[in-house]
Order: structure tokens, then sequence, then C-alpha cells
């Protein structure tokens, strides 16, 4: 054991004392009743020791487990009872120590140590003592690592002062107040001592106690007198001892940026005109302060905002026109831009509008536009004006900005250019008519064409010729056009030049809507006339016509291959005239399937690739047949209805209901035969026997005598017969009949009736006629008797039974049929002047009549 | 049975006036003396609460004092833990105690368990570890007042603190720190027991308070009727 004096009041290097002589222990004697002790109890170290553990026991060490907070520890023996652990480098774990045991297997005997490992206590660091007031000196540092434990508190700090002695025990971890002694001692050496039990730690510091006055923050910071461009800051600072003196720095911000800046120097109150500002803006005076004996530290900073006040607008605002017919009336629409806050120098209230006739004297035109309307729209007439426009705030108006219309609203024809986008915008040039421009304006429209023109303008100096217009709101594929005036120096604008561009092409959105006209075998015309090349998203440059032939076909002449993006084959022809808005697709083959589409390119490319419309070329002959059916149909129809219309003449000249006999082709057989003396009956010739005059109406229907009685609504009057020449008497056939004699008739045909009517009873139904009515017997008997009228009967001796032809029109009527054949009025129906059989020429006038009829004329034919 | 309209009005008028003076019929009413039953009650929802709030407790406190305490299966000796109030008794004896002895005996552990609490609350280096003993001991003081009451309620006096036995946590000088962290294991440890044997306690105590249920008359008196 050896011991030293440590004590910050003896200087150092301190001295250590002898070693005093060494004591001895017997180890099994300290165990006393205890099983197992371990040593040494409660232990404090700082981090980074060596510490040696040992054990004291009676039980055999292999029975005996130690443990550092857990994990077993393997010692060293140093005799029978006592084993020790090395533990090297040890560190901190926490505030209530390192538990250390050991414990017996066996009977559950327990013993340990805690181990108290405090962490090094560090020098204070930035040590330093400045004033506020030159009364209380307040000392800071920096503590560094807390060394307390649950066996040693947290380190102290003790503050001492060399050169009066004095020292003080510091309440805070990091500050610590001194008063400053009133003997106005200036020098002052302080040492910070940090102490705990196991270290001490110092640092000094020596200062002039006027070289450390921090000021405390000014107060009562105001502004005072604040008009357009100027106000007065007022504030105070906390005094520093008798007639001291402090540097106060004040400063202005706009915006957050520092623009003035100036130094006072006050005792109490402080005060300082602050000129050159804006009006009607905001600004932010600070103000700091630092000892002016001696510069320390600056203050903390006091803040105020103000405002300035309003003044009059400083500048015209900025007045442009656009000029349209409205009803006949020039109708201008003033617009302006509104004045910047610089400018503006307060809230702008209204713009006032005057307008001024140049023409003739006349009142001025007063109209105020409240604030923030940017435009009016006055009517005028065909004189011309002067234009003022003003802006006022609450303080007054702006300069007049001046602009002259002319009645004329110039529709004036100019040249239409191009031009070109960049990222920066439009680059615009012009090149100036008259020498005497005072300036120019470009204006154009923000939007896109369809949309409401959002007017803009932009004025530029009079020896300007080109400028570059940009705007966030232009967009790519938007076609802006622009328009130069030049302002001449009665202040009128003439229209110089139109530019129209984009500010990047686009290809095509839409490709045109395609009709398809004049479809031949060979060609047909494509036109999109409705297409619209000024609204599309960049320079229309022409046309793509695309054709696709049936699988094989070569393209067309006018076409030349290529491969669509589907890897198709296709044929393209180009038209690069972008007014060109038709197109004859010609060289097609007839009745071919094709399909085409038709597409707008610009620089960047052509339109998206749409649908192909298929088309389907004419069969080669078909317009030919048309051009011949067609009319040939129309004859045809003419011909039916001319045949329909003249039915009744026709039916007389070509079929009439009582032949000619002249015209009857029989005669003209027979007399080519053998007998060239036969000959037309005529019927002067003919000397009567005896006349049948029948009384009929015209106009009455068929009766049949059978009946007695009318068949229809009509009145029937009943023929009257007139027997001028009883041919037999006790007659009793039911039909007169005028008979004629002629030597062409069968002289059969007398014998066997005197008046050839055919002896049927009128009970007799048709089918009890005999033989006759069948077709085959008609036919065989006409057969064999005519053949005996050829070459049998001699001429002259044949007493034939001659039947009147001047049958009655009822006989004709098909609509009745007869019930009774044995009718008289039968008998006038029309037979063909040929020898016939008795039999035969009786034969009932029922439809077999007019098939006998048939029958005969096909025999005829036959004959020929 | 035959109800007629003015017997139904009838029965709901009298309905009505049972609900009205339903507050004055004694056996519902809760401001009157309900007994020990009650508190007793109280009590032993209470010990449940302390159950589960010593539990995190004492997890937070094993592990600031570190390695073999905070380790599940650590058991050392009662060194210096004899002191104590031991919770743990012969199950017959626990049957047989009487109920003024079973409160006299909770009430007495509880008075120098909370008084040892209290000093490990100032041996406690950190802040938020005070905090959490702090308020535990108010909770066990609350205990305590509670177990108190019951004794008051069944008309048992307290147990008088006998002249210099008044536990203390002085720690003596050869007291080690070791031992000493021993000593707030087996604190915390016989705190956890006598709150799970309170549990019992007066669970078994609550039981024999409750009247059979049979017995359970409800007395009206209906002022009024």
């Amino acid at each position: 054991m050896r011991s030293m004096v440590d004590d910050a009041r003896i200087p150092k290097p301190g001295f250590w004392s002898n070693w005093s002589s060494w004591e001895e222990a017997d180890a099994q004697n300290s165990l006393g009743h205890d099983p197992l002790l371990v040593f040494p109890k409660d232990k404090l170290v700082e981090e980074g020791s060596n510490v040696t553990i040992c054990y004291v026991s009676r039980i055999h060490r292999d029975n005996i487990s130690c443990y550092l907070e857990g994990v077993q520890i393997y010692g060293e023996q140093l005799d029978r009872s006592v084993s020790a652990f090395e533990l090297k480098n040890v560190s901190f774990i926490r505030k209530r120590g390192t538990n250390v045991f050991c414990k017996v297997d066996q009977g559950g005997a327990l013993g340990g140590i805690v181990l108290f490992v405090s962490k090094v206590l560090e020098e204070p660091k930035d040590f330093s003592c400045e004033t506020q007031d030159l009364k209380t000196l307040t000392c800071t540092w920096d503590p560094g690592s807390d060394t307390g434990l649950s066996k040693q508190p947290s380190q102290s700090y003790t503050l001492f002062e060399s050169f009066s002695g004095k020292k003080t025990l510091c309440k805070h971890r990091n500050w610590c107040n001194w008063q400053v002694a009133q003997d106005s001692q200036e020098t002052y050496n302080f040492t910070l001592v940090a102490e705990n039990y196991l270290r001490k730690r110092s640092v000094s510091i020596l200062f002039n106690l006027t070289q450390r006055v921090h000021p405390m923050t000014p107060y009562n910071l105001f502004p005072k007198n604040v008009g357009a461009t100027n106000a007065t800051m007022t504030w105070k600072v906390h005094s520093i001892g008798n007639n001291s003196t402090l540097l106060c720095q004040l400063e202005l911000l706009a915006e957050g940026k520092v623009i003035q800046q100036h130094n006072v120097s006050i005792k109490v109150n402080g005060e300082y005109l602050l000129s050159e500002l804006e009006p009607d803006t905001e600004y932010v005076a600070r103000v700091r302060c630092a000892y002016t004996n001696h510069f320390w530290k600056w203050s903390e900073l006091i803040s105020q905002k103000f405002n300035t006040a309003e003044a009059a607008p400083s500048e015209a605002p900025d007045v442009w026109r656009n000029m349209k017919m409205v009803s006949g009336h020039p109708t201008v629409s003033l617009f302006w831009k509104p004045l910047s806050k610089v400018h503006a120098n307060g809230k702008i209230l209204f713009y006032n509008v005057i307008v001024e006739n140049l023409d003739k004297p006349s009142r001025l035109e007063v109209l105020s536009i409240p604030a923030p309307t940017r435009s009016t729209e006055l009517t005028l007439d065909q004189c011309s004006y002067q234009i003022h426009v003003t802006a006022h705030n609450s303080v007054g108006p702006s300069p007049a900005s001046v602009i002259v219309i002319s009645g004329d609203p110039g529709n004036e024809e100019v040249e239409s250019g191009r031009v070109n986008g960049t990222e920066d915008g439009f680059s615009v040039s012009w090149k100036p008519q008259s020498g005497d421009a005072t300036g120019y304006v470009v204006e154009w429209c923000d939007g896109p064409q369809d949309l409401p023109c959002a007017l803009q303008w932009k004025n530029l100096g009079p020896n300007t010729t080109s400028t570059v217009i940009s705007s966030g709101a232009f967009r790519p594929g938007v076609r802006y056009n622009f328009r130069i005036y030049e302002i001449s120096a009665k202040r009128m604008a003439h229209l110089l030049e139109k530019k129209a561009g984009y500010l990047e092409e686009l290809a095509p959105s839409d490709n045109p809507q395609v009709v398809m006209s004049n479809l031949t075998s060979h060609s047909f015309t494509l036109s999109w006339k409705d297409y619209s090349t000024e609204s599309q998203p960049g320079f229309i440059q022409g046309y793509h016509v695309y054709l696709k032939p049936k699988a094989g076909e070569q393209c067309p002449p006018a076409f030349e291959k290529t491969v669509l993006p589907e890897d198709s084959l296709c044929c393209k022809h180009t038209i690069d005239n972008p007014e060109q808005k038709t197109f004859v697709v010609e060289n097609l083959q007839p009745e071919s399937v094709y399909e085409f589409f038709v597409t707008a390119y610009t620089s960047v490319g052509e339109g998206p690739l749409d649908a192909f419309t298929k088309i389907t070329t004419l069969d080669e002959y078909s317009h030919i047949l048309i051009r011949i059916i067609l009319p040939m149909i129309f004859c045809v129809l003419i011909v039916m209805i001319i045949c329909y219309l003249k039915h009744q003449w026709l039916k007389e000249k070509c079929y009439p209901d009582i032949p000619d006999p002249y015209k009857s082709s029989v005669l003209s057989l027979i007399k080519s035969k053998e007998n060239p003396h036969l000959t037309i009956m005529n019927i002067n010739d003919c000397v009567p026997d005896a006349i049948e005059v029948i009384n009929k109406p015209e106009g009455s229907k068929i009766q049949f005598l059978g009946t007695r009685k009318s068949l229809t609504e009509t009145e029937f009057t009943k023929p009257a017969y007139i027997y001028l020449l009883p041919t037999e008497k006790n007659y009793s056939g039911p039909g007169p009949c005028i008979c004629f004699e002629n030597f062409t008739y069968n002289q059969a045909a007398s014998d066997f009736a005197s008046c050839g009517h055919f002896p049927v009873t009128p009970q007799a139904p048709p089918h009890q006629l005999g033989p006759l009515t069948s077709p085959e017997n008609l036919l065989k008997a006409l057969e064999q008797n005519y053949m005996n009228s050829l070459g049998e009967i001699p001429a002259g001796e044949a007493n034939l039974n001659y039947v009147s032809q001047l049958a009655s029109s009822t006989s004709g009527d098909k609509d009745s049929l007869p019930t009774n054949p044995p009718e008289p009025a039968l008998c006038s129906e029309y037979k063909m002047q040929m020898v016939i059989p008795l039999g035969l020429a009786s034969a009932p006038p029922s439809e077999n009549s007019s098939l006998s009829s048939t029958t005969l004329l096909g025999q005829g034919e036959h004959y020929r | 049975m035959d109800l007629r309209a003015g017997d139904s009005w009838g029965m709901l008028a009298c309905l009505c006036a049972v609900l009205w003076h339903l507050p004055a019929v004694p056996a519902l009413n809760r401001t009157g003396d309900p007994g020990p039953g009650p508190s007793i009650q109280k009590t032993y929802d209470l010990t449940r609460y302390l159950e589960h709030q010593l539990r995190s407790l004492a997890g937070t406190y094993l592990n600031y004092l570190g390695p073999p305490f905070n380790e599940p299966d650590f058991n050392p000796p009662r060194l210096g833990a004899e002191t104590l109030p031991r919770a743990t008794v012969n199950l017959e004896v626990w049957r047989s105690l009487n109920d003024r002895l079973r409160l006299t005996q909770n009430y007495e552990a509880y008075s120098h368990l909370l008084c040892y609490l209290r000093g490990l609350n100032r041996q406690a280096a950190t802040a938020e570890l005070r905090r959490s003993l702090a308020h535990f001991c108010t909770s066990l003081q609350g205990l305590l007042g509670s177990i108190a009451g019951v004794m008051a309620a069944l008309g048992y006096p307290l147990p008088q603190p006998l002249p210099g036995t008044e536990p203390t946590w002085t720690p003596g000088p050869a007291h080690s720190d070791f031992l000493q962290k021993m000593d707030d294991f087996w604190l915390l440890k016989e705190l956890q027991t006598w709150l799970w044997r309170s549990a019992k306690d007066f669970n078994r105590l609550k039981k024999k308070m409750q009247p059979p249920a049979a017995a359970v008359t409800l007395h009206l008196e209906a002022h009024g009727f």
C-alpha cells in the first residue's frame, strides 16, 4: 500500500509515499462457515482493466464451476482450496455490474461477486466561459460519457478559479455559473475538474472578462414611418455595465435574401432609416448586436416583418388588339397583360380605356374595367381611333399605353410561310417593310386551332427582325400560326407576314376517309376531298395509296412493291402533292379482289395502318351486256304495252273471229289440187230458197232456247224467226235453217235429211249422239266423206245441205255450255265449207263442234 | 285464460309501478351494505391484476440484474432472504387456517414486501425501472388497503407491527452486492408466490362468504303498494 495527495490546490505532479509492508492472510480461515467464497467483493475497475478473480472452497475444484455473465470460465488452481481467474480487458456491461459466480455442482452452494466496470472518465471538451452582462459568467463544456454505476455516482464537476482561489461544485453535467466579483477582476483562470471514484480530469482556460461578452438578444424591433420606398426600424438592447456601447447589425431581407446590411452603434435604443425600398413589398428586418469594446460573439437575432406602402404603377400596361368585323362594324378586342409586381407598385384595382376619334372631334369615351379583367371589346365605326389604356392602383394611374386603330380591319393578304420549332421555341424572323417602324409585334394563339384562341403577343423593338417565341403551353403536334405586325410611327399595326409551324411535327393521327367511285373492270377512283391538311399534327407532304392485289399478281404500273409492318407484301403509290386528293387505280384485272388503303404522311411518318377496304373489279363483258340487254328489255316492254293497248286491232288483223274465206288456206289447197273451178261461194250468186230473218238486238247475251229463260239479268228478247219458205211439212225439228243448194256439197246429205238437221230428240243426252261424237270417229268419217266427194261423186249431182255461215254470235260464247244440243241456234255456228256427211252436219253444237273444227284444220295441214 | 282489455291495462300499470319503485328495493340497491363479498371479489381481482403486472416488472428487473438472475432455471439458496415472509405453506396447514389468520398473514406479508420493494426502487439506476417499480408499489399499497378493508368488513382488527420488527432495507457493509442481487431475486420471487397464494386465499374466502343460492330471497319492500 502507498499514498499520494490529490488536490487541485496543490500543484502537480504529486509524490507517492513508500509501499507499506506485506500482510499475510489465511484463506482457509477467512472461509468461516461458508462452503464457497469468491473474491474480490464488489470490485470497481475502469474499462480495459485486467482483473483477477479467485474463490476459496473446501470442496474439490472439479465439483465447482465458475461463470462470467452466465458463460463458464476456467481458472488456475493456486493451492488446494484457492483457484484464480484472470479477466483481461474487461468492458462495461451494465450499471448494476458484471456478475461472476461459482457454484458447487452438487449441493447447490453458490458464491459470487459483482465486478463494477466503469467507463473511463473523459476530459471535458469545449470548455469556455462568457458573460452577457459582466455580472455572471457562464461556463459550458461537453462532459463526454457518464461513468455512473450503482456502486459509483456519475462524475462530478468542480470549477476552480486560481486568481481568486474560489471554487464551486457544479450542479449540472455540462454547464456552471460563476458570479463575477464586485472588485472588477478582469482576468480569470478557470480550472474545470471532472472526478469519479477512479480518476480526475481537468481542463483550464485563462481569459479577460470583457473579451468574453456575449450580449443578450435585442428586443422590441419595430418598423416606424413606413412609406413606399423607406421605413425606420427601432429596437432596444440590454445594457452591459455602465456606458457600454454595442455594435448592432441591421439586415434587410426580401424573399429570403439579404439585400441591405447596416451597422449601428447604440447604447440602449437603436434606430435606422431604411431607404431604396420597393413599394408594396414585404421585407424582413433583423438585428443582432455585439460588444463594441471587444468583439466576441454576435447576440441571437431578432426579426420583424413589414410591408412598404403602395405607389402609382410605374409602367404602362402592354396592350394589343384583335380586329374583326361583327355585323358590318369593325370590332376591336383589346387585351393587356397584368403589370409585373415590380411595376404595379400595389394592387391594381381597375384599368381605364379611353377611346379618342381621330377623324372627327367627339367626346372621349372612357371605360373603367375592374381588375383582374384583362380584355375588353369595342365596337367602332369606319373612323380611326386612338385608344389609351392605363392601370390604376389605390395611389394613382400608370403611364398610358397608346394604340391606334384604323376603320379598316386590315384583312390584307400577306405572304404565308413556315417556321421551324426547336426545343427553345419558334424562331420567327421577318423582313422589314417600311423604314419608319417603331416596333414589331408577333401574335399567336397558345392553344390548338380547334380551341378558343388565348391570344398571346410579344412586343419587339424597331431594329429587331427576328425573335424566339417560347411558351410553356406549346405542345408537339399542334399547328401554331404566327402573325407579324409592324407598328408604324402613328402607332398603327400592319400585318407583315404569317407563319405556321409545329414545335415538333408528328405523324398523322388519323387517315383520310376515302370514297371509291367509277369502278370498272380495270380501274376505280379513290377520293378523300374532306381530309383537312391544316388540322394535322404536321405539315402533310402527300399520301400513300396502298393496294393489295390478289395473290401472285404483280403491282399495277404506278405502284411499287413494299412490305407492311405485319410483313405482308403490298403495292404502294406515293402522291407527293398534299392537295391532290383523288387517285385513279388503273391497270387492274377484271373480276378480281383488291384491297386498298390511303394514308397521309408528314416529315415524321405516315398515319396509322388501318384496315384495308376490299373491292372487286367488274366482269369484262358485263358492261357490254348491260348496254345491250337493258335497251332490249326496254323495247320488249314497249312492244308488250303497245300490244296490250292495241290487242283488238291486232285480233281483227291477225285472227278475227270470222275469218275471210278468201284468205283461207284450205281454198288454196283445193285449188292447187284437182279442181281449179272450185271457188268461194259468193252470196250474190246464191238464189235463196228461204230467208230467215233474225231479229237480234245488239249487246244481248247468249240464250238457249231449250231453257226458255234468260241466264242473265239482261233483258232478253226471244229471236223472232220468220219462216219465209217452209222446207218440209210436219217437220218437228226445233231450229229453222237456211238451206242452200250447192254442187260442191255431198248429195247424200240431202237424202238423209231434208234440211240437214240431225234427228236427235231434245231429251237425248250429249253422249247419246252416236259414235261421231268421239274425235276418232269424227276424223274417220270426215276422211271418208271427203274422199268420196273428191273422187266418186260427180259434180252437179250432189244435193247439198248448206249451213249458213252467218252464224249468230251467240254460238261463239264459250261461257255458256249447251245443255240441249239440237237447238236451232246452233246451226248458225260457222262450219268449214266442205262436204260433210249428213250425220256430221247435224252434229250437236257442243264443245265437240269446236273440236271438229280444229280437227279439220289439222286435217288440212295433213294434206299439204 | 280470459283476458279483457281492462285487465291488460291494469297489469301494465302494475308493471310500471314495480319498475318505478325498483331502485327502492334494498336487496337490489348497490348503495346499501353489501357485506364483505364485493370487497373480497375486488381483492381477488386485484391480486390477479398484480400477478400479471409483476410478471412484466420482474422480467425487466432481472434483466437489469443480469445473468444468472434472469435465467429461467436459476434457483439460488435463500441466503440473505430469510427475513422475507414465506408464502409457501403446508397444504393441510393452509386449509386449516381460519379467515382471520389467513387475512392477517396476507396483510403482514404484503406490509413487509412493500417495504422491501420500496428499498428496491431506491436502488434502481434507470429512470424507467424506477417508474415501473413506483407504479407497482402503488398498486401493492392498494392491495394492502383492500385486505384491510376485507378484515374490517369481517370485524377483524389489523395486526399491529411489533416495535423493532419494522423491516428496513439497509444493506450492511458486509452485505455484498451479489448477495443483494440474490435478495432482490428472492423478493420478486416471493412476491410472485404471495400473489398466487392470495388469489387462492381470496377465492376460498369468496366461496366461503357466498351464501347458498337457495337462501337468496328478494325482499320487496315496495313502498306505496
